[in-house]
């Protein structure tokens, strides 16, 4: 019985050790694995989230772009330096990436501009005035170019290149066809390094005029109001918007050849060009080893955290485990020791049955004194054997609620009368008491309260030294509950075994019970007041005696 | 409704033995009578079968166009015989003009798919026999003047044969095709006018602007200017008068603010005799009898138009004829040359009526055919007109439709500004007031300023005030019925096509506490885009609507600030937005870079572009969608409260 108990302990013992083992060198790995997971990541992120940035820092173009430059195409060809100006005045303040814009009042017509204008045919693209407007241009350099006056050169080329542009479109249109927005737009506009140019976009069906003045000259003279407006841009005022401060110590925008020799090995660098008339600026990122670390770090200390908790919840759950395996064993151990005192319960008369028989069956003769003998000792240590068959048959029948509740008057006076004759007639030493106090009658399953008598008055009995063997039952009615008390004063319970002698199977380890008790008896108590809606509560002092309590329902 | 949904729906699972069933359930959904069924979208646009009733001279024949499996055929009705005879079968072609130039033959335009204009012109006899093309030249337009044959042989028309932006007079010999210059246009001649001997004796000339009167005594003599009048100022010639030589009928508001019927010595230009006026109301048609050589009566309209008879015989005639078409509004839409018979078109509010041939000797009326056979009347919503003061003291008036069978009060509004400038809301059937009355609505129809019928001073009093006080103006009708407890103060939505739909976006900007949202169809969202719809050699035309809406040059921050594609920022509350982006009129652009930025900022917005359609199943499928869309577009944010 020991080495089995030893060995089953050997061997969960191990399995656990071995399991923690490997828990924490999992933990190890994934820390170490996790640890270079973030450095990937952030090595990574400083790469990829460079676009991010780009975007961001663009938006405001993207905008200016796709929103406040079509706003030129509502005015249809109308602007004049006035509203220009207004207009202008707005796109300043809005996009500070304006340096200077050059407004080109212009005119399509099928009369030639001698030199301030694009000629192809009869076909003309010529501009009326020019204005230029910024912050740091004085008032009376406002008309770059009017009625009488030369254009510059580059004024004049600004011009005359979307205006050819213009003039490509419109002889390639098929006017049965609207164009799409997107192409209208790309043919308006101009993008080149640091400047954007913008013609106003006509109706469909003034390009269709249009392309009709490209292919003969009209005889109502047409003419047509374009308005061109040239945006100076300047890259440097671009605001950059790093919204990974962490990732990136400084972001600025140098010319795509800007490659600096003197980067050490203490720094790493990254770099995106910026799109449209930027082209020629790029967005540079510089960070040293040590920030980037400080990132790293910072995004590694969540993910090690977790996996920490995750360890200690794998730990919580092994104990716990191996807990409940240690409680399983001692339950074990219990059912085993029941078997060998249930064993020994049936082997006496059994053997006592076997010794009568064979005697019966080896005798010649049976004188009749002989013969009621062993007629006696048969049938008493059958009633035994019956008594105890009885007696498991009852336990799992009250365990498993097999059996139904009787309800009767029960006159209590009586009942403790009749149980302590009873006893006083088989146990002559025994010395019994009881007192009942303010009721006579309760409700209850006479049969079921019987064996609770029987079960505790026989316990006070086998548990008392043979001088002290004594019990007094007290019955009292307290307010609609009837309370039992015995009392012996036998050996008592030690403190440390009170929670465990409701238990099944459970036995004190003394001399008193060696006599064949297969420890059911307080177990069997407990379910029978729990199937009677009771309760049974203990109170012992070793050497001194114990007392039972029972409290069952009055008027059940 | 909903139930009788179900018991319809029903209807197709359950089978014949609880048929009775649903009879019950049907009886039962009927008598419940009170709601309103909703009747399908395309129910109220159905355009007729049967169009354009012409009497031949002799009232002997009555035409027709007749519209059957989609194909459009000119008939010619013996009234005598009832003899019904196909003229011309148009395959992919339509008529949209034709007349009878004799008591024998009738001419008229095919229209080619694409093409805008009428330009081939065909005379056919009335037996269906000998159709020839008129007009050879492909590039020139031809344009009949006066629908009589002068000797037998000679129509009166005007032509751009000559110079394709000036429309001279000829003689075209409808024998053989051959034609001969009358009157030369000097180039801005825009209307001709004969006297009623077929004689040209008057021109008109425009230069946009100004509108000058020309006359001349006989067909010898050149014409002379005799009046030239302001575009804000209405004179329209209605006929020559027959017994007082150099006289014409002239329906005019030269010096006073409402228009009269007057007489016009041609000889001076001066009023010579006034035969109709009043200070309250404005006179919009006059009719000239030929048989009796007497103008009949003339028509001024206050919330709807009213008779004034000029003639007694004129007026026991169509006091007869009404008395055999009561409760309802009569036109005549054609007659014979003896007056003797009469193609009478009657209509109402709650519905767009029918046509009738009216003999007047035996005072017997025929039915010809219902406008819209699908439309009843007690189905459809009284038109009621309403008047209110603006806030600075200008007299509005409108017309406000209330659905059937709910109180009127609380409800859900929809305001309607009409399209402009220099348009108005009449009374009668609207198919869109009447769509969204039977969806539930209450719909506010206003005369803002700026709407013709009301006077000068009423129309001048809108010119560039577009998104300034035209806007209050029709703020102020809302508002009005919020007063009256009739409208939902949160449930006010504003629609309107072109001009309306200008009206309705600018709320959105302007006013969005008072409407819950705003839709525009075709709408004008760009004052500046507007004006580039003229074209620029036309200066003097485009000086009108520089007066009329805005000088681009001097008034170009108003167009701004009055343009709602300025303004996508400021919308407030939910916009829908229909356009044709292939439409002349509009700049497609604007609306589409208009709701980009409304989504960009999130805001909600629905957009929906029409399409041309040639053929009737797909312009039925495509209003269906449009309407469909605007139907869910207003429940969404007007039927919850």
């Amino acid at each position: 019985m020991d080495s089995i108990k030893e060995s089953g302990y050997r061997k969960n013992f191990s399995l656990i050790v071995t399991f923690i083992g490997l828990i924490s060198a999992l933990f190890v790995l994934s820390l170490f694995l996790a640890f270079n997971f973030s450095k990937k990541k952030i090595e990574g992120d400083f790469i990829s989230a460079k676009t991010n940035v780009l975007e961001e820092s663009i938006k405001p173009y993207n905008d200016f772009f796709l929103n406040k430059l079509p706003e030129i195409s509502y005015y249809n060809g109308y602007l004049d330096s006035v509203t220009a100006s207004k207009f202008v005045d707005t796109v300043l303040l809005k996009y500070p990436f304006v340096k200077k814009v050059v407004f080109y009042d212009a005119e399509i017509r099928n009369v030639r501009y001698e030199d301030n204008g694009l000629n192809v045919g009869d076909f003309s693209i010529g501009m009326k005035n020019v204005y230029q407007f910024g912050s740091y241009i004085p008032d009376d350099s406002v008309k770059i170019f009017g009625l009488n006056s030369i254009p510059n050169n580059t004024t004049l080329e600004n011009f005359n290149e979307l205006a050819l542009k213009l003039y490509t479109f419109v002889q390639k249109l098929d006017t049965t066809k609207m164009p799409s927005q997107e192409d209208l737009f790309s043919n308006f506009t101009n993008i080149k390094p640091n400047r954007i140019d913008y013609f106003n976009i006509p109706r469909f069906e003034d390009l269709k005029i249009y392309k009709k003045m490209i292919r003969e000259k009209l005889n109502s003279q047409p003419v047509y109001q374009q308005d061109m407006l040239s945006f100076e841009l300047d890259p440097l005022k671009i605001k950059i918007k790093n919204n990974r401060p962490l990732l990136y110590q400084s972001v600025r925008i140098e010319p795509v050849t800007y490659d600096p020799l003197d980067t050490s090995s203490e720094y790493i660098t990254g770099e995106i060009t910026l799109g449209g008339p930027f082209s020629a600026y790029k967005l540079y990122f510089i960070s040293s080893k040590s920030f980037v670390k400080k990132e790293i770090l910072s995004y590694f200390f969540p993910i090690a955290a977790l996996i920490l908790v995750f360890y200690a919840l794998l730990l919580l759950v092994a104990f716990l485990i191996y807990r409940n395996l240690n409680i399983n064993h001692k339950m074990f151990r219990l059912q085993y020791d029941f078997l060998t005192n249930l064993t020994h319960e049936f082997k006496t008369p059994v053997s006592v049955i076997k010794i009568a028989g064979n005697n019966i069956k080896s005798a010649t003769s049976l004188s009749e004194k002989e013969q009621k003998l062993y007629g006696k000792i048969l049938d008493e240590e059958a009633d035994k054997l019956n008594g105890l068959m009885n007696k498991l048959l009852a336990f799992t029948q009250i365990e498993n609620k097999a059996i139904k509740l009787n309800q009767d008057e029960v006159d209590i006076v009586d009942f403790i009368e009749s149980t302590i004759d009873a006893y006083q007639l088989k146990y002559p030493d025994f010395q019994l008491s009881y007192e009942v106090t303010d009721f006579k009658h309760f409700i209850t399953d006479p049969v079921l309260l019987g064996s609770l008598f029987d079960n505790l008055v026989e316990n006070a009995y086998k548990y008392s030294p043979p001088n002290q063997k004594q019990l007094h039952i007290t019955a009292r009615l307290i307010k609609d509950k009837v309370v039992l008390r015995f009392k012996d004063a036998g050996i008592g319970i030690p403190a440390s075994e009170i929670n465990n002698i409701f238990k099944k199977f459970y036995r004190i380890q003394n001399q008193y019970n060696q006599a064949g008790s297969v420890g059911l008896g307080l177990a069997f108590c407990k379910e029978l007041v729990n199937f009677m809606k009771g309760e049974i509560t203990v109170r012992s002092v070793v050497d001194k005696g114990t007392e039972f309590k029972i409290v069952l329902p009055y008027n059940s | 409704m909903p139930n009788r949904v179900v018991y319809f729906c029903d209807m197709m699972v359950v089978v014949k033995k609880y048929l009775w069933l649903l009879l019950v359930g049907i009886f039962f959904a009927c008598n419940t009578g009170k709601k309103v069924a909703l009747i399908p979208v395309n129910d109220f646009f159905k355009t007729q079968d049967r169009a354009i009733y012409r009497l031949s001279p002799d009232g002997k024949y009555l035409s027709y166009l007749k519209l059957q499996d989609k194909q459009q055929s000119l008939v010619v009705e013996d009234l005598e015989t009832h003899q019904e005879t196909k003229l011309s079968k148009l395959e992919e072609r339509n008529i949209s003009y034709y007349c009878w130039v004799s008591n024998d033959e009738l001419i008229y335009y095919k229209d080619k798919d694409g093409g805008r204009f009428q330009t081939d012109l065909y005379i056919v006899s009335r037996d269906g026999k000998e159709e020839r093309l008129l007009n050879a030249n492909e590039k020139s337009k031809i344009r009949v003047l006066e629908d009589q044959l002068i000797d037998d042989k000679y129509l009166l028309v005007t032509s751009n044969k000559r110079d394709s932006t000036v429309f001279d007079v000829y003689r075209l010999n409808v024998r053989n095709g051959n034609m001969n210059v009358v009157a030369k246009n000097p180039g801005n001649f825009t209307n001709w006018l004969t006297d009623n001997n077929g004689k040209l004796r008057m021109a008109i000339s425009s230069d946009g602007v100004d509108e000058s009167f020309w006359y001349r005594e006989n067909e010898t003599k050149p014409f002379k200017k005799i009046i030239t009048n302001n575009f804000k100022t209405t004179l329209f010639p209605v006929a020559f008068s027959e017994s007082k030589p150099n006289t014409i009928y002239a329906i005019s508001n030269v010096n006073r603010d409402k228009s009269a019927l007057v007489e016009i010595n041609c000889l001076t230009g001066k009023e010579a005799n006034v035969l109709f006026a009043n200070d309250t109301l404005n006179v919009v048609e006059a009719q000239y009898s030929k048989q009796r050589r007497k103008m009949d009566f003339v028509v001024y309209e206050t919330w709807k138009k009213e008779k004034h008879y000029l003639d007694e015989e004129a007026k026991a005639l169509f006091e007869k004829l009404d008395k055999l078409l009561p409760k309802t509004e009569l036109r005549i839409i054609h007659r014979d040359r003896k007056e003797k018979r009469f193609v009478v078109r009657t209509f109402t509010d709650r519905s767009p009526g029918s046509y009738y041939l009216y003999f007047v000797d035996n005072n017997y009326l025929k039915k010809l055919s219902d406008l819209n056979s699908s439309i009843k009347e007690e189905e459809m919503c009284e038109m009621k007109p309403i008047s209110y003061m603006s806030p600075d003291g200008f007299k509005i008036n409108g017309y406000l439709t209330l659905p059937l069978h709910i109180e009127p009060k609380n409800l859900p509004v929809v305001v309607m500004p009409h399209n402009g400038p220099g348009q108005r809301n009449v009374w009668g059937y609207n198919a869109d007031v009447q769509f969204l009355a039977n969806r539930g609505y209450a719909v506010l129809q206003v005369n803002y300023r700026g709407s013709t019928g009301y006077g000068k001073e009423f129309y001048a009093a809108g010119f560039k005030e577009w998104g300034l006080k035209i806007q209050q103006d029709v703020d102020a009708g809302a508002q009005w019925l919020i007063d009256k407890k009739i409208a939902d103060p949160k449930r006010i939505a504003i629609y309107g096509n072109g001009f309306g739909g200008f009206i309705a976006i600018n709320s959105a900007i302007t006013s969005p506490t008072l409407y819950r949202c705003a839709g525009s169809s075709s709408g004008v969202l760009n004052l500046f885009s507007y004006l580039k719809t003229i074209p620029p050699f036309l200066t003097s035309n485009l000086q009108m609507f520089y007066e009329i809406v805005g000088n681009p040059d001097k008034d170009s921050e108003y167009m701004r600030q009055a343009s709602p594609v300025f303004h996508a920022d400021k919308v407030k509350i939910p916009v829908f937005i229909t356009q044709n982006p292939k439409d002349p009129r509009i700049n497609g652009n604007d609306a589409v870079q208009f709701v980009k930025e409304l989504k960009k900022l999130n805001l909600s917005v629905t957009y929906l572009e029409k399409e041309d359609n040639k053929s009737p199943v797909n312009r039925e499928e495509a209003r269906q969608k449009s309407y469909t869309a605007l139907e869910v577009f207003l429940q969404d944010n007007l039927k919850k409260r």
